[in-house]
């Protein structure tokens, strides 16, 4: 049967294969439609780490050039802090380098017993955790005792602990190899937290390692120092009072403004800003979702129209068939089958390409089994996109009756 | 000839609804999503209004410092474009130059409520470089830019914001800076990259003078030519002045070279995108990616396209039979049925182009790009004209020659192909 099957379409192979053609640029736009649902879909129900309820943000502004280092600018910080946690609305109040939703990244690698390990950076102060509600699972955030301590203390997330450590304890563990540069030598640096999770890109973004870093804004301890963490962080958090009203950032401004004069501030609400990091990422896809829909759409009714076509060109082959005692079902099927043999090739050419993409990890961000879940997904659309156009034209075609078609010229 | 092929393209493509109905379709569809791109991107690249010079400026926007392992790349910083652009104003070739920063959020509050501008800092010569048609009063001068005067020019959407009625004269705070308007413009869409913005304030009222140290930062520069002409003696001469300024690298020790051009703004689009070696521009790679993307987007509907075609034809056989026979040569038949699809695809390509004006109203309207105003211009309906023309030969040619290879005995029996 199946052979028999083959030979019908190897029979109109010219045809077949233009068909065979469209299936295949179907399912690799089926498959990256698949892919990024698939990826969204994975990562929205990965844990967030934190939460963004009652979160205000500032951004500020200080108007130095990168290659400025002016040691007064840390004091005016704490400054800003102090000030800040003496508002009424305030419960608690940090500095950050990087604020969640935002588009900017702080990211380097480090070696681990000559490995090298990607991650993202974060430099904050003590309150951190206690604004955005971090979880912490093992050891302990930083203290203020930390801050006089003669190696960096760092806090990192549960994926970079499994990247580095495995499964043995990080506390107290050693955090990169030693520096390479012995005349210049960055300092030693220690785990003594591990926290669940920070997906600094919120939850529409892939979970990663997280590394965090305390800012050390009353000056490091002697020993070898990290300029960067003593210079202040960009912006503020701050966890209001449940109700606070918005127009506490006029006074809020006021305030930082009466401080620091020669800085600017931005006050946003973090819900403010996971909105606009929704809408950043969900916008192009939503474009591209609708375009890909119409695409299926014209991929559908051309579909319809080919077989439709190529059906009435074989109606004496049917009505013979239909002669010599095939009933309408089997009609039905013949065509239904033959449908699904020209979408196999389509989709085994396509997944030969596609399968690359995991194979040689050319989209590093994307874990392989979503690809492999994309695939599936983008089958499963394309087998049933075809099996649905076949149905109208199978059925016309059933309808022959075998008398009329065989004089049919 | 031709009006013939025309009447029975016509008359073919009434007889099978349901299949032209398709191809309409598909060809609509792929004209749209590639009109409303290229709409778009003409937006970005092409001189109009307030920019109107835009044909032959270059522009100084980005700069990169690159060391054997580290790279910062940023907007140029001022201390560069007054150090070394500024000078360029007396070369005999160059009309203008202007120095403005990249647009920045400013926060202020009226009334209670929280009102978000975007502030861009610029000189005086800003105003001569870029033709802003004034609702109100006028630009600052080079005088309130050198004094640090604060004035402000404002666009329509801010003026709603802040006053009830004309604005001149009065002030506004922004950022804790008190501002007095002393002009207000019609919006400019954030596509105008260069002009756009909702408050103009001098540069000199920038609230520290770190500005003035920095190599790389925040500002672009854009150098207005007598005549496009002179594009390679300014691009040799900036280049020559951007070598000059590697003596400033602040940081001698990571960074070693200063690399960047004076550019149009698709070089600069291409300087960005494809961030190549040693900071040269790749304009042509970037018109290679964006036409070979629209080639891929047109795969799927050709294919489709060229589906149908064929399958029409074998409907057509006994025509094609009765041609053959009369003596038709296997090119006229090829020429007739290609001229059948131009014409389909030209339909289709019109059909397109209305509803590309529709979407793009939308887009307009719904304030996701500020201040907006795509529209389809003559650029644009030529491109798109194109664009249908092509894909009207692209899928035609391969079903035409199929149909032109039936044998005419067997066409006039009906067999297929």
């Amino acid at each position: 049967m199946i052979r028999h099957l083959f030979k019908l379409v190897w029979n109109r192979k010219r045809t077949n294969a233009l068909i065979i053609l469209e299936i295949f640029f179907a399912f690799l736009v089926l498959f990256i439609v698949g892919t990024l649902g698939i990826f969204l879909w994975d990562n929205i129900h990965q844990p967030l780490g934190f939460s963004s309820r009652d979160v205000w943000t500032v951004e500020v502004s200080m108007h130095q050039t990168n290659e400025d280092y002016d040691p007064n600018l840390a004091p005016a910080f704490l400054r800003l802090l102090k000030e800040t946690q003496g508002l009424a609305p305030v419960e608690s109040v940090a500095g950050a380098m990087v604020l969640p939703y935002s588009t900017s990244n702080y990211t380097g690698g480090s070696d681990f017993n000559g490995r090298q390990i990607l991650a993202s950076f974060n430099d904050v102060t003590e309150d951190f955790a206690k604004v955005m509600g971090l979880q912490i699972v093992q050891g302990h955030w930083f203290e203020k005792a930390d801050e006089t301590t003669p190696w960096q203390p760092v806090v990192i997330n549960e994926t970079m602990a499994r990247a580095v450590f495995g499964i043995e304890n990080p506390i107290g563990k050693r955090f990169g190899d030693p520096s390479k540069d012995t005349k210049n030598p960055n300092p030693e640096r220690r785990v003594i937290g591990v926290i669940r999770e920070f997906k600094k890109g919120g939850e529409l973004s892939a979970a990663g390692n997280y590394v965090f870093q305390l800012k050390r804004l009353n000056g490091s301890p002697a020993g070898p120092r990290i300029n960067s963490l003593e210079r202040p962080p960009r912006n503020l958090v701050l966890k209001v009072r449940p109700g606070t009203p918005v127009t506490f950032e006029e006074d809020l401004v006021k305030r930082l403004q009466a401080v620091a004069p020669a800085w600017s501030f931005e006050v946003k609400p973090m819900t403010q800003m996971r909105a606009t990091a929704f809408r950043f990422a969900l916008t192009p896809l939503v474009i591209g979702g609708i375009v890909a829909l119409f695409l299926m759409l014209m991929v559908g009714l051309g579909l319809i129209g080919v077989l439709w076509q190529n059906l009435l060109q074989r109606t004496r082959e049917i009505g013979l068939r239909r002669a010599t005692g095939a009933s309408r079902s089997d009609v039905h099927q013949q065509v239904l089958w033959e449908q699904l043999i020209l979408t196999t090739f389509g989709v085994l050419l396509g997944s030969v390409l596609v399968v690359q993409i995991p194979l040689l990890d050319l989209i590093g961000f994307i874990r392989p089994g979503i690809f492999i879940g994309g695939m599936l997904v983008a089958m499963l659309a394309i087998y049933l996109l075809a099996a649905l156009c076949a149905l109208y034209p199978s059925t016309l075609a059933s309808r022959v009756q075998p008398a009329e078609a065989l004089r049919y010229e | 000839m031709i009006r013939n092929y025309l009447k029975v393209a016509m008359k073919v493509l009434l007889r099978h609804k349901f299949f032209t109905f398709i191809s309409l379709f598909g060809v609509s569809l792929t004209l749209v999503v590639l009109l409303v791109a290229t709409a778009m991107l003409d937006h970005v690249f092409a001189a109009q209004a307030p920019d109107v010079l835009g044909d032959r400026t270059l522009g100084v926007y980005t700069l990169t410092m690159s060391g054997s392992d580290s790279i910062m790349n940023g907007f140029a910083g001022y201390q560069f474009l007054d150090r070394f652009v500024r000078p360029m104003t007396k070369l005999p070739y160059v009309e203008a130059v202007t120095f403005f920063s990249m647009p920045a959020t400013g926060i202020s509050y009226m009334d209670g409520k929280k009102i978000e501008s975007m502030v861009k800092h610029a000189d005086g010569a800003f105003w001569r470089v870029m033709r802003f048609d004034f609702v109100e009063g006028g630009p600052f001068t080079v005088e309130d830019d050198r004094n640090a005067r604060f004035v402000a020019v404002i666009n329509e959407a801010t003026r709603d914001k802040f006053f009830n009625g004309p604005a001149l004269g009065k002030t506004l705070e922004v950022d804790g800076q008190r501002f007095r308007v002393v002009g207000v413009v019609g919006n400019v869409p954030i596509l105008r990259i260069s002009a756009y913005s909702d408050i103009w304030v001098p540069i000199g009222t920038s609230k520290t003078d770190a500005y003035k140290r920095e190599l790389i930062g925040d500002y672009a520069g854009l150098i207005v030519a007598r005549s496009r002409a002179d594009f390679p003696q300014i691009k040799a001469e900036v280049r020559s002045r951007i070598k000059e300024a590697e003596a400033l690298i602040p940081d001698p020790k990571t960074y070693k070279k200063l690399t960047g051009g004076a550019d149009t703004l698709f070089e600069a689009a291409s300087r960005m995108f494809l961030p190549g070696d040693s900071g040269t521009s790749h304009p042509q790679r970037l018109r290679m990616i964006l036409l070979g993307l629209a080639l891929v987007f047109m795969l799927l509907p050709t294919v489709n396209l060229v589906n149908i075609n064929l399958s029409r034809i074998l409907d057509r056989s006994s025509e094609i039979g009765v041609r053959k026979a009369f003596g038709a040569s296997s090119w006229t038949l090829v020429g007739q049925f290609v001229v059948e699809n131009v014409v389909l695809t030209l339909v289709g390509g019109l059909i397109g182009l209305v509803l590309a004006a529709a979407v793009l109203s939308a887009i307009n309207a719904s304030g996701v790009i500020p201040y907006a105003q795509l529209s389809l211009n003559v650029r644009v309906f030529v491109y798109g004209l194109g664009i249908a023309l092509f894909f009207g030969l692209f899928s035609g040619v391969y079903p035409a020659w199929r149909m032109s290879r039936l044998h005419p005995v067997m066409a006039l029996r009906g067999r297929s192909v």
